[in-house]
């Protein structure tokens, strides 16, 4: 299989997610696209580089996802509360 | 066969990530996204990394999806997705995305000469290990201190919620 068939499945992934991100009004689901295009490029990782080393830097991307999504839905939830809101475009102030 | 094992999953992850973006309900949603994880799971049994799959699904499809599924629950107004965003934003926001796959494309050209032999072999967990342990413990061991910051992060956020 040639390495741009691979390349080109993550590609479009990655392509679909940032679509989604771009045009999604909720930031829940923008963090959920985040984390799919966190995963497209764990793909490309996979499939293009030298076998078990993109697998080794893979797994440390899963803990980094891990990680994002805690922090991301933690930083959420507390504006949610402050702002009765989870649309990115009526929080306007970031005063703590 | 493992050449349209991959193809499939792939197309399978794509299709989700499609139906995802014209999902309003949220929890539907998220069952999309487990389903395009789930696939990506499978796209990385079919290019032969068995560990890898594995961890996709207890990390991924496991623990971040329940994540998000608790955040849905302590979120009502999450449940409340309106279509707020204007037409031209998404217009918009659709054309950047098609201008970031063109461009993607059009780097990687360079890859068309290239092949990558798909055939199915066993990737053990001993080398991958001598990797994590071995050349890159430094990284390895530095991922902790993220994961130590993040859970420190999120307690913090938790408890300035409460006093609030």
């Amino acid at each position: 299989m040639s390495a741009y068939s691979l390349a080109s499945i993550s590609f479009v992934l990655f392509t679909l997610a940032a679509a989604g991100f771009l045009t999604s009004g909720n930031l829940v689901r923008m963090l959920m696209f985040l984390e799919l295009m966190l995963n497209a490029a764990n793909v490309a990782l996979v499939a293009l580089g030298p076998q078990p080393a993109s697998q080794a830097y893979t797994v440390m991307l899963f803990a980094v996802a891990a990680a994002e999504a805690g922090i991301g839905l933690a930083l959420i939830i507390t504006l949610s509360c402050a702002f009765k809101t989870l649309e990115p475009e009526n929080i306007k102030e970031l005063k703590g | 066969m493992i050449q349209a094992a991959v193809w499939f999953f792939g197309a399978v992850a794509a299709m989700a990530t499609l139906l995802m973006i014209f999902q309003r309900n949220l929890v539907k949603s998220a069952l999309l996204m487990l389903a395009a994880l789930l696939a990506t799971a499978a796209l990385y049994l079919a290019l032969s990394a068995q560990m890898l799959a594995v961890l996709q699904i207890i990390l991924y499809a496991g623990a971040i999806m329940i994540l998000f599924v608790v955040a849905l629950t302590v979120m009502p107004c999450a449940l409340r997705d309106r279509a707020s965003r204007s037409v031209f934003l998404k217009v918009l926001g659709l054309a950047a995305a098609a201008v970031i796959l063109t461009e993607l494309l059009n780097v990687s050209g360079a890859l068309k000469g290239f092949l990558r032999p798909v055939d199915f072999s066993e990737t053990g967990t001993l080398p991958l290990a001598r990797e994590l342990f071995g050349r890159f413990a430094f990284q390895f061991e530095l991922l902790s201190l993220v994961i130590i910051t993040a859970i420190v992060a999120a307690t913090a956020l938790a408890l300035h919620r409460r006093r609030a």
